[in-house]
Order: structure tokens, then sequence, then C-alpha cells
């Protein structure tokens, strides 16, 4: 594999086959809603939600390296932003999911100041107060958040309609494909490619001109608004919106589809998105068990399978390649 | 009050101070921060609760069987899972402790459910009156025990050979793997001896809390709030800053609003990082995390 960062890794660069990949892709994702039940396309709607998710914590954990535990704060002030903006200020969905991405790119770059002064550990440990704090704010701002109960979102309409099922999976996979395809463009831009330099190697990367903490700042604020964005589709899919919902378990589904994707891969991202959301469907009856399967999924693949499914697959399939990800130790 | 919150956050404090010890001991042996600590102090506060309801045992027993599960649960962890990534990035030695977290959660959770168990206190007895402080018996077993281990750990790391080597080898493992030291069997030596620091902290605090799965989740952030209120990987850090968390909670719990005793820790950390990284008495060092 050659060591230069080349100049030009736009998604289009990678040959047509790649292209033709998404174009059936996206045609099958748009077919799709009349073929599956009403519950089908539930689940459908979760995966598109935790490809998102994925998509937002990769960019701070995989391709900027440094340990955060804020996904799921993020997560919880998309879908409370997006709630409440809807409850108290009348918002139509639209202008809500708005409001969420942006409130959620600020916590993002206020969550990444910390970033600029610690590393590692200390990053982990701060933005895991982080998340309980705001957690603890839910329950305890009840005035606004209507307390540890949470609240029912009212119904959702676009352009003066009521959402089916259906319309909501278009307006979702709208949005993801948006997302998605915007995170493509900002990892390939010069911005992104500085994320990957500033993993890599802090002090190479500033001694290259790379203005690092602007850098990170950059990172986490996409990071926390591509999380809150899922967030508020979370909040739009499921109708209720509580505090436990963003806490700790939210946390560790996070990580799994990250790590099982694979650090640095947003194709793998998307993978393991898909792969995950069927599970806690399956096992929502059984206390317990969704936390012992999902801790020995992450233990196997950080064992047999470090660079997760999108390493694996682009191992075996060059044109799958993404050619940002790099091996290595980092620094985080 | 004033001197009653104080003393009471003292003895709060001193259980904190046994299970940031615990994590302070490993970071200092193995670079490697513990997010399933928490789950080994749940799981002491679980090994006496089946051996004393299920098998019957009295407390004596179930202590020393809590003890010794623990200290074999941690030395394990070490063979089979960290030590096969001790190669790996350090996101992945995270992740494997995070993972571990949610396993012992999930296997707790899958046999007790949402049931919350008390346990016996550990013993009886009227409450004390030392001037306007009231005391519980456990209260001053608690405290009294944890002086005890740390006590005893300070004085094995710095006064016996022992000690002395452990600190060597984790000072520089390579060089004390050329003078010859067996690093990695005393890693797995110091992930048992921490396994059982967080037992003997679930152990104490058990019958005045209750028992249920999450336990741990919210002690693992207070000791990391006194990790960070000390100084990160200071021993006499830890303990100071676990003292302190303990009589700040119960100051802020009696003085301003009992909604916020939760966040102290929270809050601390934030602070405390912001402000000082290096903590009350920590060197401030980017280490390898």
């Amino acid at each position: 594999m050659d060591k230069s960062l080349p100049a030009s890794t736009g998604p289009a660069s990678r040959g047509p086959r790649v292209r033709y990949i998404l174009v059936i892709i996206l045609a099958a994702l748009l077919a799709l809603p009349p073929m599956v039940n009403d519950y089908q396309l539930f689940v459908a709607n979760t995966m598109l939600v935790y490809c998102l998710v994925a998509v937002g914590l990769n960019m701070v954990l995989g391709y900027l390296g440094q340990l955060a535990f804020a996904s799921a704060a993020f997560f919880g002030i998309g879908a409370y932003v997006a709630g409440l903006s809807m409850v108290h200020l009348g918002l139509g969905s639209l202008p809500a999911i708005l409001a969420a991405a942006v409130c959620g790119g600020l916590a993002g770059a206020l969550v990444g100041l910390p970033a600029l002064r610690v590393r590692g550990y200390y990053l982990a440990i701060i933005t895991l107060a982080f998340g309980e704090l705001m957690r603890w704010l839910y329950v305890h701002a009840d005035g606004v958040t209507f307390g540890s109960g949470g609240f029912n979102m009212p119904g959702i309409a676009l352009f003066g309609s009521e959402l089916s099922g259906t319309g909501k999976y278009y307006l979702f996979l709208a949005v993801v494909v948006i997302g998605v395809g915007a995170s493509a463009l900002l990892l390939h831009s010069r911005y992104g490619r500085a994320f990957v330099a500033v993993r890599n190697n802090e002090a190479a990367a500033d001694s290259l001109g790379i203005a690092v903490n602007r850098t990170k700042i950059i990172a986490f604020a996409w990071s926390g608004l591509i999380t809150a964005l899922a967030g508020a589709l979370y909040a739009i899919l499921n109708g209720r919106v509580s505090p436990d919902t963003f806490g700790i378990s939210q946390m560790l589904m996070h990580f799994v589809i990250v790590m099982i994707g694979g650090l640095g891969s947003l194709a793998g991202s998307v993978i393991g998105a898909v792969l995950l959301t069927g599970l806690p469907e399956l096992l929502r009856n059984f206390p317990g068990l969704e936390e012992i399967v999902f801790s020995l999924l992450l233990i196997v693949v950080l064992f047999f399978m470090p660079k997760g499914v999108g390493g694996f697959l682009s191992s075996r399939l060059p044109w799958m390649r993404e050619r940002l990800y790099r091996e290595g130790r980092g620094n985080a | 009050m004033l001197a009653q919150l104080i003393v009471s956050g003292l003895v709060n404090g001193s259980v904190y101070a046994v299970v940031a010890l615990g994590m302070t001991v490993l970071y200092r042996s193995t670079t490697v921060v513990n997010f399933c600590h928490g789950e080994f102090f749940m799981l002491g506060a679980f090994a006496i609760l089946v051996s004393q309801q299920v098998l019957g045992w009295s407390y004596t027993a179930s202590i020393l069987f809590a003890l010794i599960l623990l200290m074999l649960f941690g030395s394990l962890v070490e063979r089979l899972l960290m030590r096969p990534l001790q190669n790996a990035p350090h996101i992945s030695l995270a992740m494997m402790t995070i993972a571990l977290s949610y396993l012992f959660k999930g296997i707790s959770r899958f046999f007790y459910g949402r049931e919350v168990v008390p346990l016996e206190p550990l013993v009886d007895g009227g409450p004390i009156e030392l001037g306007s402080v009231i005391l519980l018996p456990q209260d001053l077993l608690v405290a009294g025990s944890s002086l005890l281990i740390v006590l005893g750990f300070f004085y094995f790391f710095q006064k016996t050979q022992a000690g002395k080597v452990i600190q060597a080898a984790s000072q520089t493992p390579r060089g004390a793997a050329l003078v010859g030291i067996n690093v990695p069997r005393f890693q797995n030596f110091m992930w048992g001896a921490s396994a059982a620091l967080g037992a003997v902290a679930g152990i104490l605090i058990a019958p005045s809390t209750l028992v249920y799965p999450d336990m741990g989740a919210h002690m693992l952030i207070q000791a990391f709030a006194a990790m960070t209120l000390g100084g990160f990987g200071s021993l006499p850090g830890a303990v100071l800053g676990a003292l302190t968390l303990g009589v700040l909670e119960n100051l802020i719990g009696g003085y301003v609003s009992s909604s916020l005793v939760e966040i102290t820790a929270y809050l601390a950390i934030i602070v405390v990082l912001v402000v000082r990284p290096q903590g009350l008495l920590g060197e401030w060092r980017q280490g390898r995390g």
C-alpha cells in the first residue's frame, strides 16, 4: 500500500464500479416500502437512524482517533431538541430536524473544546461526565423536558400531510443519503484528510501546517451534528422521548456498531448499523440478554476482526478500499 | 450539622478511596484504564449475596469466597482477554474493558432482572454518639477497614521488596523485564489485586445500599472523579480525591440541594479537567492514553 495521501480521493475517483453499486443500492432502497410489512419498515427505519449514528461516532472515534463517550449525549440532544421544539414552539418536522442538527453541531463543538486540552482517557472520562450531566438535566429541568417520564411527540406532518411509515421511510432515506454523502465529501476534502493526519501523528500534522485545534473542533462539531440528526429521526420514528433511552446502554450499541463496522470506514459503519439493528428487536424480551450478546460480539470482533467488517471487506475486495483508512496505532 | 456532614462524607469517601485505589493501581501498572472496575465492585456484592442467600454460608466465609473469586476473575480477565490484545491500539483495550463491563452487568441482570436485594448489616448495634456527630457501627467498620486497606497498600508499595519490584515494573516494563522481573505475571497479579480491591468496596457498601446490577456504573464515575480530583495516576491523590469528593457531595447535598449530589462527581470531573488537569497531587503528563 502506498504511504502518501493521494491528492484526490473523492468518491467518484474510485472507479465506476463503486458508483454503479451505490446507484443499485439506492434504487433498491427506493423500491423497498411496497415489498415489506409495517414492522419490517419500522426496522428499516431504525437501521437508517443507526447508519447516521455510526457515521457520526466514527468521525471522532475512527477518523480523529479520539476516545469520546458523547455520542449517546448527542443522540439525546437531537431527540430532545427536535421533540421539544415541536411541542413547545410548534415547529414543523423539517425545521425541527434542522434545529436538532444545529444544536448537535454546537454541542459537538462544545465537547470538542476540552479535547484541545485533554486526550485519551481524560477525554473519555470528561465526555462520559458530559453525557450523564445531560441525562440529569433531562430529568431535573422538568419544566421544559417533562422530567423522568419523558414526553410524546406530536403527529409528524410534512408539507401539510400526516406522515405514514412509508413517508417517514422516504424522509429518513433522504436525510441519511444527504448526511452520509456530506460526510463522505467532508472526509475527502482537506479538512477530512486533516482528521486522519491528526489521528496518526498530532505533532507531524502540526508541523505540516494543519491547524490541529481547528481540525478537532470541526470533527467534533460534525460528529455532533450527524448524531443529533439521527436523534431527531429516532424521536420522530418512535414518537416518544424519555431520558433513560440515552444512557450508557445506548452508548454500548453505538460502540458495537462502529467497532463491528470498522474504525475509519464509512461503508463499515453502514454495514454495522444494518447488521446490529435487528438484534435488539429479537432480544427485547429477555432482561440482560441484549447486553450479553452485544458485549460478546464486541469481544469477538476485537479478537478476530480488529478492523471490523469494513476492514475485512476492503482487504478482500480492493475496489471497496477506503483510502483514508490507514493501519497503525494512531495516538489514541 | 457541619461536623455530621463532614464525618459521614469521610465515611462515603473512604469507600470511594478503595475503588479509586484499585483503578489507580491497575492504571499505574498496566496503563489500562479499566472501565469494568465498577462491575468488579458490583460482582463483589453479588458474590456475597449469592453465597449467603443461595448457598447459605456465613458472612466470614462469603467474604473470603468473594475476595478469592474476584481475584481469580481479575487474573482470568487479564490472561484470557487483555494479554492477547496487548499490542492492539489503545482504543481496542478500552473497548475490551467496556465490553466486559456490559457483559458482567448483563449476566447479573439475566439472573436478577430488575430486583434490588438488601443485605444484612455486617455489624449490629445502635448508633454511637460522639459529641454532635452520630455514627452507625456499620459506618465505623467501613471507614476503619478502608483505612486499614489503604495503609496496608501504601506500606506494601513503599516498604516491601515485592512492592518496589512492582513499582519498577510499572515505571519501565521493558527495563524491568531486562533485569529479570516477570512483567506479564506481575501484571496478571495486579489485575487480580485490583479486582479484589473493587470487591472489598462492594462488600463494604452493599449492606448500607442495595445490591443491583447497575450499582457499579455510578461508582465508576465517582472513582474517576476521585482520581481526577486527586491527580490521575497518583496513589495518595486517589485517596485524597476520594475523601474530598465524599465531603463535597455531602456539603452540596446539605447546604445547596440534594438533587445536586448525584452530579457532584460529574461537575468535579469537568471543572478539574478544564481548570487544573493535574488535579491536587498529580504530575501532569500526557501518558500513552
